[in-house]
């Protein structure tokens, strides 16, 4: 809790700027700025909710057609250190891993467990994905970017 | 080391599996179901019209580890002599109708048609990839229990090559067997359909879409009737639910486990509901992220999103004292030695039972080894619990289907 309150006055600084550019950002893909919210919002024929703020982040929630909800996470920086999905479909990962899905699907692929659970970890990208019909969960961060003080399981 | 699982399941298996079937045939099960009555205690039983073996075994690729097959036969519509039985059919109570590895088929089957010059086809979206192709009605034979003009889903048909991005972007592509791990999946889940009234309403991306001979598709909206169906409720009877009755296996793990699927729930004598089982209610709303989940109380965490699933190969729960394996299974667990942990499954209606479950080490398991009662790792989801295959050995495990009557009540519910 202190570090919340530590935090609290550069947060509102970049709360404040964050809204000045609203809405020309809104959807993110993992690894980009967080201005490729928009693209993915637009890629995962999503609407975007309102971006929520944390003192170590920010959360931007696309909503996709198919009921599944996306939190793409940014530093206070605006740099997208993960993206992750909860609902009754699985959404393109393609669209939020960005440059690391093809890495994430060869990985996938060499895969032999079940059609329910996944987790790729690397030095540089852990993808943790679980469910099953008209129930799926899953998060992909990039461990090197985790901002100080984030613990992946808060990355919902 | 970090590829000893993966390894030993693809390659050893196969030079294994005869040996290791003669050493492991009876051996005894360290799972065990305190509370639970008549209900528990599994296997085979006697051949029936509603009654088709099942078995755990390598597959048909030997990639799998607790991944339970049985077989069906499918004709075209009408016919009694363009039929074909197809062995290595998954059995999964976690998905929702029946689909078939396009690559296996022989049968000349025809797409239904979504609008006017175009298909229908589907994107099946998993957690490990996607499975894209057409529907097909086909009637639908397994044991004695037969169903007409049942929509399935032809995976990897080669006449519908071209996948729409917003599908192959779900990850990689499953639309071989080699890929799929099965000749097909048989879902005999809660629903009686796999989308029900959200794809009637709308075109949803990652789900139908309708397509051109070109291969040009575009998302559709599919009325429930065309849907892919559970064949369980197009069954003239026995079409409630269904019963998995599957022996223990030897703790150390097992070349195989035998087994049957009973349909019906209280249909025939040997669907009887016993008064002694425990039923679990589970969330009934179709439109809840919680549908069919019930509670479970593990180390004073309260696991609202738990379910019971022939389609995971383990228990997946959050266990910070218990070392993930190495490399490619970090999800999995390795303790050092097997543990036995206690855990309360609590139905929506208030019943609970008591159940004891055993956590080993999957890279002290030799090649040959299908059945591995204490196979468990992690899961992304935080407030789940799920209770895998593992939980259906040395069992009897109902599932009835959503709005379908029995004598316990009316489905949805799990009961054992």
């Amino acid at each position: 809790m202190a570090r919340r309150f530590k935090m609290s006055h550069p947060m509102a600084a970049a709360a404040l700027a964050v809204v000045a550019l609203w809405p020309a950002m809104a959807g993110a893909t993992l690894g980009q700025p967080e201005a490729s919210v928009q693209s993915d919002g637009i890629g995962l024929h999503g609407s975007i909710k309102q971006a929520t703020d944390h003192p170590l982040y920010r959360v931007h929630e696309i909503q996709l057609p198919s009921g599944t909800a996306v939190r793409e996470y940014a530093d206070l920086n605006g740099f997208v250190f993960a993206v992750a999905w909860q609902g009754p479909f699985m959404p393109n990962l393609r669209q939020m891993l960005g440059a690391y899905f093809d890495d994430y699907a060869t990985a996938a692929q060499s895969h032999g467990a079940d059609h329910r659970h996944l987790e790729i970890r690397r030095a540089d990208l852990v993808v943790q994905s679980a469910g099953h019909m008209r129930a799926f969960a899953g998060r992909a961060y990039l461990p090197q970017a985790l901002p100080a003080g984030v613990a992946p399981g808060e990355l919902q | 080391m970090m590829r000893a699982f993966d390894r030993a399941v693809r390659y050893a298996a196969p030079l294994l599996a005869g040996l290791v079937a003669v050493s492991c045939g009876g051996g005894g099960n360290t799972i065990t179901g305190g509370g639970s009555g008549g209900g528990s205690g599994g296997g085979p039983v006697p051949a029936a019209a509603n009654v088709v073996s099942v078995v755990v075994g390598p597959g048909p690729t030997n990639t799998g580890i607790n991944t339970l097959y049985t077989t069906v036969t499918v004709c075209v519509p009408g016919s009694t002599t363009a039929c074909q039985t197809i062995d290595n059919i998954q059995v999964d109570t976690g998905s929702y109708g029946l689909r078939l590895l396009a690559p296996v088929l022989t049968l000349s089957l025809v797409p239904i048609s979504a609008s006017s010059g175009t298909s229908l086809l589907e994107c099946t979206g998993f957690v490990d990839g996607f499975s894209w192709g057409p529907i097909a009605l086909v009637d639908v034979q397994i044991s004695g229990e037969s169903a007409g003009s049942v929509p399935v889903q032809l995976i990897g048909d080669s006449r519908f090559p071209a996948v729409p991005s917003d599908c192959s972007g779900i990850g990689p592509p499953e639309n071989t067997v080699a890929q799929f791990g099965a000749n097909g999946i048989l879902g005999v889940g809660f629903l009686p359909m796999d989308c029900g009234t959200l794809c009637a309403g709308a075109a949803v991306p990652t789900s139908y879409y309708a397509c051109t001979a070109a291969g040009v598709c575009n998302a559709t909206a599919v009325p429930v009737t065309s849907q892919v169906a559970n064949p369980v409720t197009r069954f003239a009877t026995d079409n409630n639910g269904t019963i998995i009755s599957l022996s223990s296996a030897a703790a150390g793990g097992a070349a195989s486990v035998a087994g049957s699927l009973i349909f019906g729930i209280d249909t025939q004598s040997n669907n009887q509901s016993s008064g002694t089982q425990t039923v679990l209610t589970v969330d009934a709303n179709e439109s809840d992220p919680n549908f069919g989940n019930f509670t479970t109380v593990f180390n004073g965490q309260t696991l609202a999103a738990s379910f019971i699933d022939s389609g995971s190969n383990g228990y997946f729960f959050t266990d910070s004292s218990l070392p993930a394996c190495p490399g490619s299974n970090s999800e999995f667990y390795c303790p050092s030695s097997t543990q036995t942990f206690s855990a309360t499954l609590q139905g929506l209606s208030g019943s609970s039972t008591s159940v004891n479950f055993t956590v080993g080490n999957l890279n002290n398991l030799t090649g040959g080894i299908a059945a591995y009662p204490s196979l468990a790792g992690t899961t992304p989801i935080s407030n789940s619990f799920d209770w895998g295959l593992p939980f259906f050995f040395g069992r009897k495990v109902t599932t009835a289907i959503s709005g379908y009557t029995t004598s316990a009540g009316t489905g949805p519910y799990v009961a054992f």
